[in-house]
């Protein structure tokens, strides 16, 4: 555009009539001076046309304008003074354009209202105000056209910007109403309608000031205090749920000693996050009476079964849906209930324990997979056999699920509850099946 | 269209350690040069040997000597770089702000004569001012203008609002590393909220011949670290590890066999110890920006015991090896304290207590200014200055501040990728000032002037 200028070109000279008729012509034929091949890189278009037509540039510029450009002075509406300064402007045959400099517009400035000495005194005296202030104040708004801050910054007693910004506002909202008392539209001037309110303007800005202005250490003891209190809270709750189910209990069975034990054991294991004491309540209540059985049972299990929510809640929420879904799938695999039947103490913390171990097991696949892929390319040629069909124990990958297998038998074979023998049997299925994979499971096991 | 309109104008920024000077429009100075200058006193001389001084004066008519009184003054590079006898080099600022306006004359009159070749009657004037000057050194800078250069316009912009236009923002929070000050300004719509602003200002250990510190206490805090103090640090501590710095007019080296030199020492007994002392520190500043890098973590003499030593070639032919000073140095602009640990800044010690870091700076300011544009404030933190150059400054400083500074802030440093930018950056912004068409209006005219005086200024130049 510029370039157009500088050589007094017409703006719209291009005619785009000219253009339409030749595309459907030119795509059939090739253009001579160039190689099919390179034709054909293209895709069999021409390249794309610069917007200028070269024959237009060579056309001399219309010769009935003149175009210099010379150095010539500004005259602006927007100074007062006579300062000449001068800039390059363009003539036209000799003529130089007319018109106020074309940045003038852009001297706008703030409509402040003035006022005279009586009315001053009449309507805008305010004892934590004096006139020198008042005036002060008025001058450094219309020099810095209401910036506040700044205002605040340059003004010579030290006053907060709401006390500036309040006294401004009073000050123009009682002209206003002084001036036109009885004029209907006032009231919807945004000065009458909705008045400076200083103490909401204070509030806001304290509660500002208190987010904006603690250090890093500050805020990060503060959440360690906020987190504190939120487990103590919780823990009061349940000790005063089991509590609660404490005085049924007791107000039912005349057993005094277990069932002094019981409040201890039910609250401790709870804010401990299912960490299973080894000592087996269970079993001692089995000896009691069926019908306090019976009652204690059913508030236990009420109880059992809702800390087991809790607790696989709090243990899930870092995984995602997806992963919950798959470790039931594996629950059901292994023929394991979802939800245990007999919901004793220690059943259900070696049921959250067996599902925080089967978490941990898809991490672990998942993290090899991983790394196979990334050492794939380098170890092609090691992979002769593929795997072969042992039991489906996961969606396919099944040379990656025994790895963990030897860790996860070994450490249970003490225990002889009945969902432990699935994974058990597992463990041993792998020997069969092809020998080969044995150095490949070493070679994983080792990251 | 573009909001550009060229009326010439010229551009000057007189900083405590380079002078810049250009036409405005432009993308970078054509005039830098160091804003010292070598001063002879005539008195001096005239003893000595008369004959000599006739002749120099003849012979060197390229130099702006300019015999006022009793002082021949020789500006600009190449005048100073050329070591001549009782030549003691002075700066015209103290603390920040002119003590000498007479320097300061010789200064724009080498600027305009001999580099840019301009007549300043024709040519409106933007110069650069600190962002604290007194209302006094305004008056002068603007009857020093108008009556000696007789220049038709004038305007005086504070660096931080300059530096802020050249990164294209009314509302920032500027930290100028310069050579002899480091300033940490808030400008809030184009204005310097001045009661945010804290000054660090140092000029130190050139000067005089006793070499002793000068601090000023601004706003509320002081912490007098420079480019050019943390030069006196580097030169401090080779010294004081027995690594003489010999500075170029003392030797001369001959080439004995190809490929092979031999240096020899030379004997100038007339040359001052502020020569001697800035030729040093010339030597001394190039090693800082080839090897200085701001360390990632706070500066601890045992994780730096072992690092790998850098070689440095000296002008004179030895190789030194520079360690653990690479970090050290860097480090005090965000630990002052660590410069007690280097030897022969005893006097330092004094001070050092009321000295903060930069980060702690920076949250100072902010927290000094309104509650409204803290925010703002936090996410458009600007870099200027030479020092700030440095390699992996603003990642420190970033880092530093991420630490110290609230949640709800997101904290921003920004600092143009080129370090000529950086370097130039207050230049830069009075260029594009200078040129804007909305400008022309908020000139200072010479008319005005005459009308209503010197101190019409402060009303025309907020």
């Amino acid at each position: 555009m510029d370039a157009k200028d500088i050589l007094g070109l017409p703006k719209n000279s291009f005619p785009p009539l000219d253009k339409k008729s030749r595309p459907p012509k030119e795509s059939h034929r090739k253009p001579d001076g160039i190689s099919r091949e390179v034709y054909a890189l293209t895709g069999g278009l021409a390249p794309l046309m610069p917007a200028l037509d070269p024959s237009q540039l060579k056309k001399k510029p219309p010769s009935d304008e003149k175009v210099a450009w010379q150095w010539l002075g500004i005259t602006s509406s927007a100074r007062k003074d006579n300062l000449h300064l001068y800039h390059w402007v363009r003539v036209v045959n000799g003529v130089p354009p007319t018109g106020d400099y074309s940045f003038a517009k852009y001297n706008k400035s703030v409509d402040i209202t003035k006022y005279t000495n009586e009315e001053y005194e009449k309507y805008l005296t305010d004892p934590g105000w004096t006139k020198e202030e008042t005036d002060q104040l008025f001058e450094l708004c219309e020099r810095f056209d209401l910036r506040f801050i700044v205002i605040a910054d340059r003004f010579p007693s030290s006053r907060t910007v709401e006390e500036l910004k309040e006294r401004y506002y009073s000050v123009s909202r009682a002209l206003l109403l002084a001036r036109n008392p009885s004029s209907v539209d006032i009231a919807s001037h945004p000065l009458v309608k909705e008045p400076y309110n200083i103490s909401h303007d204070l509030e806001r800005k304290r509660a500002m000031s208190l987010v904006l202005s603690q250090t890093r250490q500050q805020e990060l003891r503060d959440e360690e205090v906020l987190a504190e209190a939120k487990r103590i809270a919780q823990s009061r709750i349940s000790a005063k749920v089991s509590q609660e189910s404490e005085m049924a209990v007791a107000s039912n069975a005349g057993v005094e000693v277990t069932e002094r034990t019981i409040p201890g054991e039910t609250v401790s294991p709870l804010p401990s996050n299912a960490q299973h004491p080894s000592i087996p309540v269970s079993s001692s209540m089995s000896t009691e009476n069926a019908s306090t059985l019976a009652s204690l049972r059913i508030l236990r299990v009420y109880l059992r079964t809702y800390a087991l929510e809790q607790m696989l809640q709090a243990a899930s929420s870092s995984a995602g849906l997806r992963t919950i879904k798959r470790v039931e799938q594996t629950l059901q695999d292994l023929g394991v209930n979802l939800k245990p039947r007999v919901p004793t103490k220690s059943v259900c913390a070696e049921h959250l324990e067996l599902r925080k171990e089967i978490l941990t097991l898809l991490n672990l696949q998942k993290q090899l997979q991983y790394k196979e892929a990334e050492g794939l390319p380098f170890r092609e040629g090691s992979y002769t056999e593929t795997p072969g069909t042992p039991k489906h124990f996961h969606h396919g990958k099944q040379d990656r699920a025994f790895v963990p297998d030897p860790s996860f038998g070994g450490e249970r074979t003490g225990k002889r509850d009945q969902k432990r023998k699935a994974p058990g049997r597992l463990s041993e299925a792998p020997s069969s099946p092809a020998q080969s994979k044995r150095p490949r499971k070493l070679k994983a096991s080792d990251f | 269209m573009y909001g550009g309109d060229e009326v010439s104008a010229i551009v000057i920024d007189l900083g405590s350690h380079t002078c810049k000077a250009g036409y405005a429009g432009e993308d970078a100075p054509k005039a830098v040069f160091p804003s010292v200058v070598g001063a002879i006193d005539q008195m001096d001389i005239d003893e000595a040997d008369n004959g000599e001084k006739n002749s120099e004066s003849a012979a060197d008519a390229k130099n702006n000597d300019k015999p006022k009184g009793k002082r021949k003054l020789y500006v600009g590079s190449q005048s100073l770089g050329y070591r001549r006898d009782h030549m003691e080099v002075l700066s015209p600022l103290k603390d920040g702000i002119v003590a000498d306006w007479d320097i300061v004359d010789n200064i724009w009159d080498h600027a305009f004569r001999e580099c840019l070749l301009i007549d300043p009657k024709e040519h409106p004037m933007l110069l650069a001012e600190p962002s604290s000057n007194t209302q006094q050194q305004r008056e002068r800078a603007a009857e020093l203008m108008f009556e000696k250069y007789k220049a038709p316009a004038l305007f005086l912009a504070k660096n931080a609002v300059l530096t802020s236009f050249a990164s294209g923002r009314a509302t920032s929070l500027v930290v100028d590393c310069g050579g002899g000050s480091t300033t940490v300004a808030p400008v809030h719509d184009g204005y310097v909220l001045q009661k945010g602003d804290l000054g660090q200002w140092f000029s130190c250990l050139h000067v005089t011949r006793l070499g002793c510190l000068y601090y000023t206490l601004l706003a509320v805090a002081t912490s007098p670290i420079g480019g050019e103090f943390l030069t006196d640090c580097l030169m401090k501590s080779l010294e004081s590890k027995g690594i003489v710095i010999k500075p170029r007019y003392s030797f001369r080296r001959k080439e004995i066999r190809p490929g092979e030199f031999q240096t020899v020492d030379l004997d100038f007994p007339n040359t001052t110890e502020s020569y001697k002392l800035y030729s040093q520190r010339v030597i001394a500043s190039d090693i800082k920006e080839c090897v200085c890098r701001a360390p990632d973590t706070p500066y601890d003499d045992s994780a730096y015991s072992n690092i790998p030593m850098t070689p440095y070639e000296l002008p004179d032919g030895q190789t030194i090896e520079i360690g653990a000073d690479r970090f050290k140095i860097p480090d005090v602009l965000f630990n002052p304290s660590l410069v007690q640990t280097i030897p022969g800044i005893e006097s330092f010690a004094e001070v050092a207590p009321s000295v903060r870091g930069l980060p702690q700076m920076v949250i100072e300011s902010i927290n000094k200014c309104d509650v409204d544009i803290r925010r703002e404030l936090f996410s458009s933190i600007l870099l200027a200055g030479g020092t700030a150059s440095m390699q992996q400054l603003k990642e420190r400083l970033e880092k530093d501040l991420l630490e110290e500074s609230p949640q709800a802030a997101r904290v921003k440093v920004l600092a143009s990728g080129n370090a000529t930018e950086r370097r130039f950056s207050v230049w830069i912004g009075g260029s594009i000032l200078a040129s804007l068409g909305s400008f022309q209006q908020m000139w200072f005219s010479k008319s005005e002037y005459e009308e209503h005086g010197a101190s019409y200024i402060q009303r025309k130049c907020p």
